[in-house]
């Protein structure tokens, strides 16, 4: 039995094509979701620590907590000792900072879920950035906004790379930005 | 030896790898295919960031905190400053405050780190083999008990035995003596096998009980060593180093230090001398003598005493010569320039040679005036003394006998390191109660009765004397990561009785005998606590003494001097190992794979002999050679080592371990059993020895081919590819362009790059290299490289990124070896960047090569491209590759540097200058609001280098250290006329020979 051209259309172009079509439809979809690169990503916190109400309302300093972003690569989770400066008088009776006191006077360790984070390979300063007024905003969005912070951006290469390259226009507000380095030994070492 | 050594194909068989069938992979194919897919439908989970619950005021997480304190590897005590993140030490470095060291570190310092992360430490006390019961027990129990067995011993009058290592510290010596006040049998036996013992009892005989005075290398225009290798073993060599580095320094004068150097081993001081003569160790003395004797001929203004004449003999120099086959040119040089640098020049002999000798180089050094450069300040000032052979065979005598109730191990191991004819190790079993107080199990703790866990240098407080009027403090950089005690701690502890112990006790103690002690002698304008926090600040407390008079030459002393038979046969010459110590840094694995360097091997000791005395002794390198001593006998691997005296052969102390750990136990041969009780007298040889081959091979890893000496293709192939240059300082003198002639303009065939601001570069002194590898373990720890072990060594895949090459000019008698430290170029038209098939490595605009790990899939492309074979590439992952597993127990991953990543199989690597310590600069530059300019940036083999040979810095700055190096007219690149631009600039040793006159 000679088989004609339509038998091998059908029985193997069209399945072939089909599925290379699906598949990398598939393929694209799912690797080009936000969520692959954490972008919405919420954890629930260990305490319900808002940020609109410290940063937005009361207006506090990211600095204030996040001491390290100045002097150090990392800008640091604060040391619940931090906390309980204020939380020592304030608000002590309310479950979460009962909560809060409880981990300071036993002394457990409070483990805070990890929102943003870059690979290991990469090597991120803070401090290079902060110190060149470029605001935590940038990279982190309006924390003082959230109640649980949430990633709003792409923490990828090309992340870093787009501001980089294009510092003046990202960058427009901060008086005399240059372009950020490019060469792979300012983040890969 | 071939590159291509069969063993680099072997490691990976098709064969070896687990079978599975088309099916099965199928199937994993398509599970892995569904799980990935199910794997995307969430975010990923990030882990969690645990914050301090109370963070200490002085700790901020990322950024390096440094603390003073002092090493304890060994008894220089050098200063160290400790770099520590959140609250772990990851690297030693130097103190530069401190007057000894000045901010240089050894490698056995700087490598020492990895022992208090070492998985082999004990943790917890407990019984051990010849106790009762067995396994884990309290401090309170052990406490408790012995207590009462050491107040048995005092009513019952049986001895205490304590002991220890010379100690540097005043503070535990009055913690002893206090001890020996409250248990009055307790006896204190200090002893080391690295002992000065010759070198002191000669100084005495000469002057009396003066304490050995520190010699002003930099002041020395000529330096004789005689079997010593004060560059590398012998006394306070990073100080050493630094001061004779300081007399060959090509950018401050034309001024330059000579060295004759003689002796029966290779040493690193051999292998920098400008003249280096063979001679068996036993005729040192009548070489001496003489010189003496041709000194006092050629000079009648020479002042020698007529008594003192008479004691030098008869020897002539004339006869001296052709009898031991020294060359007659090189030793009239050298009684000329003795002569010619009176008062300027200095004779040292070495711990090997006998007392006799050393005797006789104090005569000779005062005969010429050389005595002028003995400092006022002198050796380990306040230390305890070494038993002699006779103390340690009465103590023993006493074990054997019963009259000791309790021996206390205060950090030593004598059951090794103590020659086997002591047998310490039989009379221990008749001592009831043995303590070893250790970091970690040991052939001493595996006899005694309890193995107590002791702190580690880095753990523990502490001072030490060292020189007349430096005290170096030490004081703890972490908390204890087990349950462990300070040495001192315990024992004040026990001669407290039954009170609870404290950690503080011993600081305490430190603190008050400061206080109440030293410190109202000072006159200081402050009050204590100010002074204490100073002086821990700083780690050294500067005591101005007035300087104790040396008296005059004694003629007892020189009556001693008579001549020693020069000893017929064989002789084996023993020395200290350049990175093991004596035996104590056995487990650590990068000590071990540091390359001896004159032979380049790792992972063992041997047996050298000369080529003559292999040929005669029917031995080929790798074959077994048998010594036999009057003590004992031992097997060794044979390494021909050209430039050896002839009937020596030279082996190290320190290998041959049996308990040390995972690491260590079986790593070379024990010396121990060959060596006489005499050995704890002075003196590294032992005469009238049998040596005879031995059956079957021991195949020996060494970092560097070491045939090229005698293989005429590859002769001479450092000089003829110009990769060492090299001249002498008269030639240079008269020809300052020497190196410039033959160098060609190249043409690129693209067009140069051009650096603006910042562009880094290094440069390279060999005129002062020793080739000590100070840098190369200072670069181990600080860049995170692996240890591979011997098999993989074998194999070629060595991981350091810093290496000393090392190259034999000369004949196979009088080699003259040249040290080039080797380490990426970063070289502008860098070969391995052009063929990276992903360009993982590439170039950045301040002049770096860069490789990016992460990128890199490991071709091996570059490695293949790189004419300097600087490359390294992980061929397993070396952090779990060991069959124990060694780098996955726990807490051998604290060791390395948070801002370096921990490579991975299959990657490519290589120096990178330091890239990390370049970011931090940028960073503080950043903070400051400042333009980056490059200065202050060190990188970690230049910070480590003694002799400060290593300058690295911003070659655009042209008031930079670095632009005037590279302008130099000695300076040169490694392989110029490939034309790939390295950024590494090498100096070009000049030798200070004498300018001969064509025949």
């Amino acid at each position: 039995m000679k088989k004609s051209l339509l038998d091998y259309t059908l029985k193997v172009r069209v399945p072939v094509i089909l599925f290379v079509a699906l598949a990398s439809f598939i393929a694209t979809y799912y690797l080009s979701r936000a969520e692959r690169e954490g972008v919405g990503y919420a954890p629930e916190q260990p305490i319900a620590f808002s940020h609109r109400l410290h940063a937005g309302t009361m207006r506090i300093d990211c600095k204030y907590c996040h001491a390290g972003v100045t002097v150090s690569p990392q800008a640091g989770i604060p040391a619940v000792s931090v906390c309980m400066n204020c939380h020592a008088v304030a608000r002590k009776n309310r479950p979460e900072i009962i909560k809060l006191t409880k981990y300071f006077e036993e002394g457990i360790a409070l483990p805070w879920k990890r929102v943003h984070r870059v690979p290991d390979y990469a090597y991120f300063n803070h401090s290079a950035h902060v110190n060149r007024n470029i605001d935590c905003v940038h990279c982190h969005g309006k924390v003082e906004t959230m109640d649980v912070v949430e990633q709003v951006s792409q923490f990828t290469m090309n992340a870093c790379l787009d501001c980089h390259r294009n510092a003046p226009t990202r960058l427009a507000g901060i008086p005399n930005i240059k372009r950020g380095p490019e060469n792979c030994g300012s983040c890969h070492r | 030896m071939s590159e291509f050594d069969t063993d680099v194909t072997k490691a990976f068989s098709p064969d070896e790898l687990p079978p599975i069938s088309r099916k099965q992979f199928l199937a994993l194919v398509a599970a892995s295919a569904a799980f990935a897919t199910a794997g995307c439908t969430g975010y990923r989970d990030k882990g969690e960031i645990v914050p301090y619950t109370k963070k200490p005021e002085e700790v901020t997480p990322g950024v390096a905190n440094y603390y003073a304190s002092t090493c304890t590897g060994c008894a220089q005590a050098c200063g160290t400053l400790i770099k520590t993140r959140e609250g772990r030490p990851v690297k030693l470095d130097g103190n530069p405050d401190h007057p000894v060291n000045r901010g240089k570190l050894c490698a056995k310092g700087q490598a020492s780190i990895l022992s208090l992360y070492d998985p082999a430490r004990l943790r917890t006390p407990r019984y051990g083999a010849t106790a009762a019961k067995s396994g884990d027990v309290t401090w309170d129990e052990v406490d408790a008990d012995v207590v009462r067995q050491l107040a048995d011993c005092r009513t019952n009058g049986k001895g205490i035995l304590i002991v220890c290592p010379p100690l540097t510290s005043p503070t535990a010596i009055t913690l002893l003596n206090e001890f020996k006040a409250t248990y009055p049998t307790t006896r204190i036996l200090p002893y080391t096998l690295l002992n000065n013992q010759a070198s002191r009892k000669a100084w005495e005989e000469c002057y009396g009980d003066a304490p050995y005075p520190v010699i002003a290398w930099e002041e020395a225009k000529l330096v004789l060593a005689l079997e010593s290798d004060f560059l590398g073993t012998d006394g306070f060599s990073t100080e050493q180093n630094r001061k004779f580095a300081a007399g060959r320094d090509i950018m401050q004068s034309d001024y330059f230090n000579r060295l004759y150097c003689v002796e029966g081993a290779f040493s690193t001081t051999g292998a920098n001398a400008d003249y280096r003569m063979r001679l068996h160790p036993s005729a040192q003395a009548e070489f001496v003598l003489s010189l003496l004797n041709e000194i006092a001929a050629k000079r009648k203004a020479v002042p020698a005493p007529a008594a003192l004449m008479a004691a030098v003999g008869s020897h002539t120099l004339a006869s001296f010569c052709s009898s031991h086959g020294l060359p007659e040119t090189v030793v009239h040089h050298l009684v000329d320039d003795l002569l010619a640098n009176r008062r300027k020049g200095i004779v040292v002999a070495g711990p090997g040679l006998s007392v006799e000798a050393h005797i006789a180089v104090h005569v000779l050094n005062e005969v010429l005036g050389n005595s002028d450069l003995y400092s006022s300040s002198t050796e380990l000032a306040g230390g305890l003394h070494p038993s002699t052979s006779a103390e340690i065979e009465s103590a023993i005598a006493a074990m054997n006998a019963g009259s000791i109730g309790a021996v206390i191990h205060f950090g030593v191991n004598p059951v090794f390191d103590l020659p086997r004819a002591f047998t310490y190790a039989a009379a221990l079993k008749h001592v009831p109660l043995s303590i070893d107080l250790a970091e970690s199990e040991s052939e001493t703790g595996q006899l005694c009765t309890y193995l107590l866990p002791a702190h580690h240098t880095l753990e523990s407080w502490g001072d030490h004397h060292v020189r007349t009027d430096v005290y170096s403090f030490q004081q703890p950089v972490i908390a204890p990561l087990y349950d462990t005690r300070q040495r001192e701690a315990v024992l004040l502890h026990w001669m407290a009785g039954q009170t609870a112990f404290a950690e503080t006790l011993y600081l305490a103690y430190l603190k008050n005998r400061w206080e109440t002690a030293v410190f109202p002698g000072l006159h200081r304008p402050v009050a204590f606590a100010a002074f204490w926090n100073a002086a821990l600040h700083d780690g050294v407390v500067q005591i101005p003494t007035a300087a104790g008079q040396r008296s005059a030459l004694r003629q007892e002393g020189v009556a001693r001097m008579q001549h020693t038979a020069v000893e017929e046969g064989m002789t084996l010459l023993w020395a200290e190992p350049p990175f093991l110590g004596d035996g104590r840094f056995a487990n650590n694995g990068w000590l071990q794979e540091m390359p001896n360097p004159i032979s380049k091997i790792v992972w063992d000791n041997y047996a050298s002999v000369s080529p003559s005395t292999a040929h005669a002794l029917g031995v080929a390198m790798h074959d077994q050679l048998t010594v036999e001593t009057g003590a004992g006998k031992q097997t060794f691997p044979v390494f021909v080592q050209s430039g050896m005296a002839d009937n020596v052969v030279a082996v190290f102390a320190g290998y041959g371990r049996w308990n040390a750990g995972p690491v260590g136990s079986g790593v070379g041969v024990d010396i121990l059993p060959l060596l006489p009780r005499t050995a704890m007298d002075g003196g590294r040889t032992v005469s009238q020895v049998h040596a005879t081959k031995g059956t079957g091979t021991h195949k020996l890893a060494t970092t560097q081919e070491h045939h090229s000496l005698d293989e005429t293709f590859v002769k001479d192939f450092h000089l003829k590819r110009k990769i060492i240059r090299e001249s002498t300082v008269e030639q240079h003198k008269q020809d300052p362009t020497w190196l410039s002639r033959d160098r060609h303009e190249h043409e690129s065939i693209s067009t140069e790059v051009q650096y603006h601001g910042v562009k880094w570069a290094m440069a390279i002194d060999l005129n002062k290299c020793t080739g000590c590898h100070a840098c190369v373990a200072g670069c181990n720890v600080e860049n995170n490289i692996p240890i591979v072990g011997k098999d993989q060594v074998l194999a070629g895949r060595e991981m350091q990124w810093i290496r000393i090459d090392r190259y034999f000019t000369g004949t196979m008698d009088d080699p003259v070896p040249s040290h080039q430290p080797m380490l990426c170029q970063q070289c502008d038209n860098a070969p391995c960047e052009n063929v990276c098939p992903t360009v993982a490595t590439n170039h950045s605009p301040d002049g770096l090569n860069q490789m990016v790990y992460n990128r890199c899939v490991g071709t091996k492309y570059c490695s293949n491209n790189c004419p300097f074979h600087v490359r390294r590439f992980n061929f397993f992952n070396f952090r779990d590759h060991f069959a124990d597993g060694y780098y996955e127990q726990e807490p051998v991953s604290l060791v390395h540097n948070p801002e370096v990543t921990v490579r991975s199989r299959g990657v490519m690597e290589k120096c990178t200058f330091c890239t990390q310590r370049i970011m931090e600069s940028r960073q503080h530059a950043a903070e400051q609001g400042m333009t980056f300019d490059g200065k202050g940036v060190q990188t970690a083999c230049q910070q480590a280098c003694p002799a400060d040979a290593i300058v690295f810095g911003n070659m655009n700055d042209p008031n930079s250290t670095i632009a005037q190096y590279r302008e130099h007219d000695l300076g040169y690149h490694v392989l110029e006329d490939l034309n790939v631009r390295p950024n590494v600039t090498y100096l070009a040793r000049l030798r200070n020979t004498h300018l001969e006159k064509p025949a």
